[in-house]
Parts: structure tokens; sequence; C-alpha cells
């Protein structure tokens, strides 16, 4: 990320040593080992920092009522995932007008130094040990399935769901990154995020995506069926993998001219 | 490892010349193109022999009915052929293979164009390829940019994707989930009555450099893909405020009062579709890890989508924009030409028979035979 950007982030967050995790898609990520008001010498945990910065491209009105309305509704969402007990990082603090948001820290370092974000962690299985099929991989995946099959249960829509929005924790997988997430029981809003986490998959992890898929949809299915839900979830289910079905085909047969 | 890209060299002859023939759409487009053995690099550039254009423009307020684009087509296409050949200061029996638009696009008008290729085929004996049309887009711009291997933002007029490049595919990361960004442009100057010449788009693009107000309208981004029929919709009402003449409530300004103009709907439609169009190819360019950017098709023409696109890399270290002028981004035959050309070094021949057009044909299912980086 440029200098410029870090020196931004350094002026909103004075006195505040921090290292840079990531420059994501519309954040900016820092590690810190500084609670934000607390100040405990015994404290040793770290806090994520994400800082959605001002986008110079886009229009003054757009930027401002983006950045309000993502770092907002984020924040809100991580409360009611919490509420829930859908594994995701607890929020510490927020600054809505700034764009800051402090949270919990969560996942490890993978052996070649990275985070451990879904992505990173099959990359490196992908990459350095060849071994993307194993028992383990699809352990994860159908735990990860079961995560959104219990974020769905709750009428919650991630809206953005990527391999690199979901971290691997030592207590099992969780998520992350809620700025485009919203409510809604319509099996179509359901069926569409996962259509958005299917062709992630087919994108980023080209080889193995169909393995990888399929046990993510196992895991999303176990969670419906597994009786923690109405009776209607199983139905449910049913219901949104045909809309899958529909919005796959939609995609398909979208008429592509010119 | 590089691939040999002249495993099917004749015997003799140190360069190979293709003919393109473009027509999915509005535009029948034909080109000639060059390559000398070897990989191309930036001392082994393709060269361009011919790449002519005609345009089928519809009176204002009104869209290209596939009927009429057709016969436009059949209509010019043998002048433009003709053409093409004498600029290029070629025969026939010079080229090696005869490339056409095979998909996606509008039916009609790419059966007239096919015919034109198979007949040529047969005049001449010469083998027929194929071209994915978004293909050929990607080929041309990253041939005429010489960007390596950079994360594509193609918007046209039916297509809206961003795409990047993997083991041997073109791989779709985001698209719309609804309307092209083109088409929505085209849809809102019919409303708005701007005229189709030179091309809706370049018109709008004209009245929104006068525009001062911003109007909010929807913002729909959805993981890497987005949506525009919303905006669409929202707009279309606001202009037809605009124009009722019961002298409905018409939109004013929130901060000075000041009514609204076509200028200023011109403005905010731009500025809020190519905020998402930014956005989706930041997403992409934050997944794949890369910071490279190309624009092709018709709309990677307009200056302010290559703006603010400049504006989004220059905060990602060592970020580039790569855009190339109308004579490549909008619908031409060079590209199908030069992708083809491509294809066919790796002996990828379409047969007569498997020649049929498609109006669906997705980018990723092009086999990139030519790379293998
Ligand atoms: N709470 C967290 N704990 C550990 N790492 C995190 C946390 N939040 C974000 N990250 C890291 O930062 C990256 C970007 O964060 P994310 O919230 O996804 O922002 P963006 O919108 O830019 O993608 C993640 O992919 C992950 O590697
Ligand atoms: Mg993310």
């Amino acid at each position: 990320m440029t200098d410029r950007l870090v020196d931004e982030a350094k002026l909103l967050l004075r006195n505040v040593s921090f290292q840079i995790v990531s420059q994501g898609a519309e954040a900016l990520v820092f590690k810190t080992n500084i609670h934000p008001y607390f100040n405990d010498d015994q404290d040793e945990s770290s806090y994520i920092i994400k800082y959605r910065p001002r986008k110079p491209y886009r229009h003054p009105k757009i930027d401002k009522s983006i950045t309000k309305s993502r770092t907002i509704g984020e924040v809100k969402f991580m409360f009611k995932l919490a509420k829930a007990g859908i594994r995701a990082p607890r929020v510490v603090s927020t600054d809505y007008f700034n764009g800051i948001i402090w949270m919990e820290h969560i996942g490890y370092s993978l052996p070649d130094g990275k985070e451990s974000t879904l992505k990173n962690w099959l990359w490196y299985l992908e990459k350095v040990r060849g071994e993307s099929l194993s028992e383990e991989v699809q352990r994860i995946c159908v735990e990860v399935g079961y995560l959104i099959g219990d974020l769905h249960l709750n009428d919650m829509i991630h809206g953005d769901l990527t391999s690199s929005n979901i971290m691997l924790d030592k207590k099992g997988p969780a998520l992350i990154d809620f700025g485009l997430s919203s409510y809604s029981a319509l099996p179509e809003d359901k069926a569409v995020d996962l259509y958005v986490l299917e062709r992630a998959m087919n994108s980023t992890h080209a080889d193995y995506a169909s393995e990888y898929n399929s046990w993510l949809l196992k895991g999303y299915e176990k969670a419906h069926s597994d009786g923690h839900y109405s009776k209607q979830a199983n139905k449910s289910f049913v219901e949104i993998i045909k809309r899958l079905e529909d919005v796959r085909l939609r995609g398909r047969k979208r008429s592509m001219i010119g | 490892m590089t691939v040999d890209l002249d495993k099917y060299a004749k015997p003799g002859k140190s360069y190979y010349i293709a003919l393109g023939l473009e027509g999915s759409a509005n535009k029948l487009g034909v080109g000639i193109i060059k390559h000398k053995l070897g990989q191309l690099s930036d001392s082994n550039r393709a060269e361009v022999l011919a790449n002519i254009r005609d345009t089928y423009v519809s009176p204002p307020g009104e869209g290209f009915l596939p009927r009429d684009t057709a016969r436009h087509h059949r209509n010019w296409v043998v002048r433009l052929i003709k053409k093409a050949l004498s600029v290029a200061g070629v025969k026939g029996t010079d080229l090696d293979c005869i490339c056409f638009t095979q998909g996606p696009g509008m039916g009609a008008p790419l059966q007239s164009v096919v015919i034109a290729a198979r007949t040529l085929s047969q005049l001449w004996n010469l083998p027929l390829v194929g071209v994915n049309h978004c293909v050929g887009h990607i080929e041309m711009g990253r041939e005429i940019t010489r960007s390596e291997n950079p994360v594509v933002l193609y918007v046209s007029g039916g297509n809206t994707q961003v795409i990047a490049y993997s083991k041997q595919r073109y791989r779709i990361f985001g698209e719309t989930l609804d309307i092209a960004v083109g088409n929505c442009l085209d849809r809102f100057a019919r409303t708005l009555r701007i005229p189709n010449d030179p091309a809706p788009g370049y018109n709008i693009e004209q009245m929104a450099k006068k525009g001062k107000h911003y109007v909010p309208l929807p913002y729909t981004v959805k993981g890497m893909d987005l949506s525009m029929s919303g905006i669409l919709a929202n707009i279309e009402s606001l202009a037809a405020d605009m124009f009722s003449s019961k002298g409905g409530k018409k939109a004013v300004d929130e901060e000075t009062g000041e009514l609204i103009t076509p200028e200023d709907l011109c403005f905010s439609l731009q500025e809020t579709l190519f905020s998402m169009l930014v956005e989706i190819t930041e997403r992409a360019l934050a997944h794949v890890q890369s910071n490279q950017v190309l624009i092709v098709g018709g709309v990677g023409s307009n200056e302010r989508l290559q703006e603010m696109m400049g504006l989004m890399v220059r905060d990602r270290k060592n970020g580039s924009v790569y855009s190339t002028d109308e004579r490549f981004c909008i619908d031409n035959g060079i590209m199908i030409a030069h992708a083809g050309l491509l294809g066919y070094r790796m002996g990828q021949i379409t047969p007569l028979d498997n020649t049929v057009c498609t109006q669906r044909f997705r980018t990723d299912e092009v086999f990139v035979e030519w790379r293998d980086d």
C-alpha cells in the first residue's frame, strides 16, 4: 500500500503503533497490541484495526455515504453475530466518521508467514504441499459450510463470501468482512450469497473447486438438518438449493451482446 | 518453459497473416494482422496491416434491431473486406487463415458475417478460426499495451466482467447480475433522446462533463458482482419527471435548491456506475494480488472511467492502468484477427461443420493454449 494511505492512517491513529496486515479490497488492515481505551500492561492480546480510507476516485458524496454505511453495517452485523453465537471477531470500538473499526484478532500465522485465511491455507496446501484433497481439508470445508448455514438460518447475508473472508482459527472457522452484509429471509438472497462463494472458489481455487464446493454445500446442508432450528429448516434448504440452480442458470444464460 | 507458437508454421515462411471479421453487434469490422515467427514481445510485436470499421447507427430514441443490423453488415461486408485488403496491400492468397467472431453477440448479425467468412475460406482454400469476442478484446488489449498479466475490466454494450487469467483460462471473477453497463448507458440515452451518433455513451460522457450536481442513486455491489437495473429504473423515473409536461415534482439539488438538469443526470449516472466498476476491479486486484488493470470494450474509451481507475491504482503499490484508444477498444476486426491467429498458431482450427455462431459463449470456455504462465 502506498505511503499516502499509511500516513493518513497514522494521523488518525496517533500514538498507536501498528503493523500492516493487508490492503484488502476496500480497507487497510493493521494489527496492534494496544487496546483503544484500556491501559492494561498485562494484556497481551492483539487487535485488528480495519480502516476504510477515503477513495479519491469516487465523488465525495458517494464516498462519505459508502464509508459510513459500510462501517456501521459491519459493526452492527458483528454485534448480531456475537449474539447469535456465530464465530466472528468481536468488536472492540469504532469510529464511524473516519471509517475505523477495532476488533479482536483471530487466526494464526501459516508456515509461509501468511494470515490463516481459508484462501491462504488452501493455496499453501495446493502449492507447497500438494495435498489439497485430504480429510482435513474436507473437514474444514464442511465446517465452513456449516457456519454459513448457521448464518443463513439467522436470516443474515454476508454479501461478500470468498475464501479470503473466512479465517481459520484454532477453535474453528470464523467469518470476517461484513461491509456488504444485509438481512433477509428470502431464499433468493441466500442463494446469491452461496453463488458468490461458489464463483469465488471456482476462480481462486480452479483445480479443486468442485470438491471444495461440494464439501461446503454438505456442511451447509448439515446445519439445516441438525435440528437446532425449526423443522422448516430442511424445507428451506431445499428451496435455497433450487434457487441456487436458478441463479447459476441465469448467470450462464445472460445474453451477452457486443 | 514457454509455449511453442510455431509448430504449424509453413516451411520457408517467416510470418503469418490473418484476416478477422467482427459483427457481433452494431459494428462491422475487418482487420488484417501480421505476426512474425517467435514469441510476441516488446521487440516482436503484432503488426496491424488494416483495421476498418463501419457502424450501424440507429435514429435517436431507438436501439439497433438484430434484423436491421444484420442487413447493414451484409450490405457492407464485401466492400470492407476489399478495402482492408487494399489498405494492407495483401491478396487473399497471402493469408494463413480467416478468423471470425463466433460469439457472444446478437444472432442475426453474427450469422450474416460468418457467411462471408465461410465464403472466403472456400474461395481461397483457407482454414477458419472461430474466436470468442471477449477473448479478442483481452488479447488485443494485452498486445497493444504490452501489459503482462493484468486484471481485465471488460465493459461494453453487452458485457460487464472482471476477468483474471489463471491456468490457461480467462476466469470471470465478477460480472453484472442483470444488465451490462453499456446497455444501461444506451437505454438511458434513449430516455433522454440523446443521439446515437457517434455513440450514445460518447454523448453522455460529453454531457456529464457539464454536470454539477450529484443526484444520489442506488449503489449495488455484491461481492465482485454488481447490479445496474435498479439504478436505471431510478434515473429513468427522474428523467421522466424532468420531461413531464404536467409540471409534476422536478428534482432539485439538496444543497443549492437548483433544478437538476439532464447534464446532472448524466454526471450522476456515470459517477455511480463507474464507482461500482472501479470498486469491483479493486476487489479482484486484492483477491488475486495483482496491481495491473487493463480496461477493454467500448465503454473503456470513456475518459472519466480511465481517470477513476487511475486514481484507484495510485493507492496500490506499483499500480498501473492500461487502456487502448477507440480503434482497439470499440469492437473491431483486428482483435478477432489477432486472437484468432494466436489460436491458429496453436493448431486451433474450426472445421466448417463447427462454425455455427452462438449468442452465448462465455469467456472462460476458451482454452487459452497460447499462454502457459
Ligand atoms: N479480525 C481479524 N483477525 C485476523 N485477521 C484479520 C481480521 N480481520 C481482517 N483480517 C485480515 O485482513 C484481511 C482483510 O480484511 P477484510 O476485513 O476482509 O477487509 P477487505 O474488505 O479489505 O477485504 C483479511 O483477509 C485477513 O487476512
Ligand atoms: Mg476481505
